[in-house]
């Protein structure tokens, strides 16, 4: 008992309880956590997915087929089994990674994620980069000069940031900057030409484009991600920068930033240097918020630019009725949500002393 | 140090977005190249929105755009005419011949034909590929089936003979051309390579696996590659039996918002464009780059009824229906170009059909519907449900239908659905009526009759889910008399009589008040050549540059 009660730091302080380490005994919580998560999001979909009116039979074979041909794929899809049985031979299959086969696409669920998921890892990535490249700035200058044309500025195009469907920004985007002008590409992610040309590596085409040194088909594909990832940052940036804007307002009421003032350090060292590092954790969490959203899909973005990612997969998968893709997308999903969580509360040490 | 950290965080945003502008003038001068890039001299390139391919098998696939690429990978016994899809010209098989009985039909095969996979093409593969059909016994098994084809029978009705020949041996003297339509220019025909597909045998699939990816068989193309949702790529069979095709690459990539397919034509990065709107279709029309190519295909878009129970249970409430629909104004607005008014089950085109004015011969007329729903004993209307899908022609028809039908007391409730929910609820008969289309693959009136209307067995527990009709709770013995008859007639003249008759018939009474014939409409750029097609194939191989 009195080792742990003289223990050093980092070692539990309770002496009743154990001598495990405090942040073992953080990343034990984490892991639980986490397949709790995973396994209530699982089962709550499995079930779900089961009670909707969509037929898996149908989605395979189409509607014009005879009952005995439909009696014997809805024995071989295992939808004759009891659905805790099915349930338990899912699980079991997804702690194999098996999620099963897409009933649309005739290939294995994981094999499809793969193939969709780099896409748009590719183009939420340009997105978010380019959302807080310029929403952090936009929003801390906003912040400081409050009440300013910059300020109105940047909350006008907050405002159509929010409200104007990406959907229709797109189309619009297309029409002047693809059809109109010729400055980008069109929709898809690289022209027909360079499309069968290239062995993919990684699935990311503006990396497999240098890796094979070919400069013209980076140039090509990322004439073709340019504009869609602007149409997304657009959103991005709107909620990026309003955010910043009200920590950062609120850092600036405080007295810390009048006596930095009052010993003449500069306004924008006071910013930049002091209330800025005092509003990270927040935009962090902001900004990792922001690029799940981005990986989660954007669908309607996707459907305009005919990218092939992942929210249109999922999307299709659903109307189609194809289960054991929408179960493992959603799982995915999940994945990336707790991820960027952990992931946050990772970086939260590094920004924020008070936390580790 | 607090300096120095901000100084140099200062300038590594400064590089970064110096990097971010020098990305932005890359993407910018690479895409003003790319915007008025045509596509290759050697290649046809389209965008068509190809989410339905899932599988490549001939014995499973349903729907049209896999069918067209099969079409245009595998070849079939014979094919439609391309100028009168009513004839039926030599395909795989050079000629044939008709016993005198004409239940036996012997086909003459090409010589010196190979699979892409070297392997030759031989009479034995013909043969297995249609008993494929009928024992994995997906839809497309009906195909034989009606035809007298069984697991147990097709063996020895379908037999590989010496010198290159099969013959198929029918249970009874059905139309020569109805059977060459219906089965040997159909997918059912389709020549596999039974080496590969037996080699990649899983279970007792018979390659059907192995065909969800790829294709295993021999025609003027072969897929090359499939992406799931992406793109398909066909290349031009180097070995092929036949003339090789003009282009030597056929690009498909899947675009499935037809504003975006409109600005890809438009620009001239694909040569076809498969899904435009109306309102793209008419923005289009007189385009000095573009031509708008359409024709009619064999399906047919309907409002079916559960005549089960309830107000469509009685023939006259069903005609009634029938008189509020707005054929005419629907037909110059949300069906320009998409399709044409028919309200016989027998398409425009087929043997056996009634021209366009006896097969079309309602209008909006309100006061006859009133009346007959008078007569019918609902004088002051019923309420019932609508179901429809995601075609995007259905919502605009179904609100039409339902405000003509508030005007004389009929409260129609839409229910909009994903088509895999709507098929579910028809195929059970949860339902009172429904919006949606079905397809014939052959051009004869008896394609339809022997599944919109004849029905064999009406019980609950029969389970005829791929009959319509059985799916309509319908069934009249008499008119399946004289299906049965209609089928079997060898003079051509009464025949045409027979189904005339009973198309009659069906509009009157029927489950299903038919609207409209759809069309096949693209967008084709006018530097392309030769864009071949009819209501029943797409000749790929005959477009040029």
């Amino acid at each position: 008992m009195s080792r742990t009660a003289t223990a050093a730091p980092g070692l539990s302080s309770d002496p009743g309880r154990t001598i495990l380490p405090s942040w073992l005994k953080a990343s034990g919580r984490t892991l639980v956590s986490f397949a709790v998560t995973l396994l209530g999001l699982a089962a709550l979909t499995f079930f779900i997915g089961r009670l909707l009116p969509l037929d898996p039979v149908v989605a395979v074979l189409g509607d014009n087929v005879t009952q005995e041909a439909y009696q014997a794929m809805y024995k071989q899809l295992g939808l004759d089994q009891p659905l805790y049985v099915q349930f338990g031979r899912y699980l079991w299959g997804v702690l194999h990674l098996d999620f099963g086969m897409a009933l649309t696409t005739g290939k294995p669920v994981m094999t499809d994620i793969a193939r969709v998921f780099p896409a748009t890892i590719e183009l939420a990535s340009v997105a978010i980069v380019i959302g807080t490249s310029f929403g952090i700035p936009l929003g801390v200058l906003s912040a400081m000069y409050r009440g300013s044309w910059l300020d109105q500025i940047v909350r006008v195009v907050g405002l159509i940031g929010y409200s104007a469907p990406n959907f229709w920004l797109g189309l619009m985007g297309l029409v002047l900057f693809y059809a109109t002008l010729g400055w980008v590409g069109g929709p898809g992610r690289i022209d027909f030409t360079y499309e069968f040309d290239l062995e993919p590596v990684t699935g990311f085409l503006l990396i497999d484009s240098l890796l094979a040194g070919n400069w013209e088909m980076f140039g090509n594909a990322v004439s073709h991600i340019i504009l869609p990832a602007s149409i997304l940052a657009f959103s991005s940036l709107a909620y990026i920068s309003r955010m910043t804007r009200s920590f950062m307002m609120e850092q600036l009421s405080q007295e810390y930033v009048v006596t930095a003032r009052v010993k003449g350090l500069s306004w924008a060292r006071t910013v930049w240097g002091h209330a800025f590092r005092n509003i990270a954790v927040q935009v962090l969490t902001v900004v990792a918020l922001s690029y799940a959203f981005l990986l989660e899909g954007a669908v309607l973005t996707e459907t305009v630019f005919a990218w092939p990612g992942f929210g249109r997969y999922l999307t299709n998968a659903l109307l189609a009725g194809d289960m054991n893709a929408v179960v493992g997308c959603t799982l995915l999903v999940g994945v990336i949500f707790v991820t960027l969580n952990l992931l946050c509360d990772l970086l939260y040490r590094v920004f924020d002393p008070r936390t580790r | 140090m607090a300096n120095q950290n901000h100084d140099t965080g200062t300038k590594r945003r400064l590089a970064g977005s110096k990097l971010l502008s020098a990305a932005a003038a890359a993407a910018l001068c690479a895409g003003a190249g790319t915007a008025i890039a045509a596509t290759p001299k050697n290649a046809l390139v389209m965008a068509w929105n190809i989410d339905a391919i899932s599988t490549f098998d001939p014995a499973q696939v349903g729907e049209v755009v896999t069918n067209e690429i099969l079409q245009n990978t595998c070849d079939t016994l014979v094919d439609f005419d391309q100028t009168d899809e009513r004839k039926v010209v030599p395909g795989f098989a050079a000629r044939w011949d008709v016993s005198a009985d004409r239940k036996e039909i012997t086909f003459h095969l090409q010589k010196g034909a190979k699979f892409p996979s070297g392997n030759p093409v031989t009479a034995e593969d013909v043969a297995w590929s249609m008993h494929r059909v009928v024992k994995l016994n997906f839809g497309n098994a009906a195909t034989l089936t009606e035809y007298g084809f069984t697991k147990d029978n097709i063996e020895q009705r379908i037999v590989a003979g010496a010198g290159d020949t099969v013959t198929l041996k029918l249970d009874k003297p059905y139309p020569t051309t109805l059977v060459l339509q219906g089965i040997a220019a159909n997918r059912v025909s389709m020549i596999m390579d039974k080496k590969t597909l037996m080699a990649n045998e899983q279970g007792s699939d018979l390659g059907n696996k192995y065909l969800a990816t790829r294709t295993a068989c021999v025609g003027p193309y072969k897929l090359t590659r499939w992406n799931a949702g992406e793109s398909i790529v066909l290349e031009a069979n180097d070995g092929y039996w036949g003339k090789a095709p003009a282009l030597k690459r056929v690009l498909i990539r899947h675009v499935a918002e037809p504003g975006t397919q409109r600005l890809l034509l438009s620009q001239g990065d694909v040569d076809v464009a498969r899904d435009l709107t109306p309102e793209d279709l008419r923005d289009l029309e007189g385009s000095k780059d573009i031509a708008i190519e359409k024709v009619l295909r064999p399906q047919l878009f309907y409002w079916g009824f559960n005549v089960a129970d309830g107000p469509f249970s009685k023939e006259k409430v069903r005609l009634a229906m029938r008189y509020l629909i707005d054929y005419d104004t629907l037909g110059k607005t949300v069906m320009t170009h998409l399709g044409v008014p028919r309200a016989s089950f027998a398409q425009l085109g087929a043997v056996g059909a009634l021209d366009a004015k006896e097969g079309q011969p309602f209008k909006l007329d309100l006061d006859k519907a009133k009346q007959l729903l008078t007569e019918a004993g609902y004088p002051n209307g019923f309420e019932a449900s609508v179901l429809f899908g995601t075609l995007p022609h259905a919502n605009p028809i179904a609100q039409s239908v339902q405000q003509n039908a508030a005007k004389i007391g009929v409260k129609l409730s839409l229910e909009r659905m994903a088509n895999a929910q709507l098929f579910s609820k028809v195929r059970g008969r949860e339902y009172q009526s429904a919006m949606l289309a079905w397809q014939t693959g052959v051009p004869d009136a008896h394609g339809n009759a022997s599944r919109l209307v004849f029905n064999p067995d009406n019980r609950l527990e029969a389970k005829q889910t791929q009959y319509p009709s059985w799916r309509a709770a319908y069934q009249d013995l008499e008119l399946n008399k004289q299906i049965d008859a209609a089928l079997l007639e060898p003079d051509t003249a009464k025949r045409d009589a027979l189904y005339a008759a009973i198309q009659k018939e069906v509009m009157a009474k029927g489950p299903m008040a038919f609207m409209f014939q759809m069309n096949s409409v693209a967008g084709v750029r006018k530097d392309l050549k030769s864009w071949t097609w009819n209501g029943f194939r797409t000749y790929y191989e005959r477009a040029a540059k």
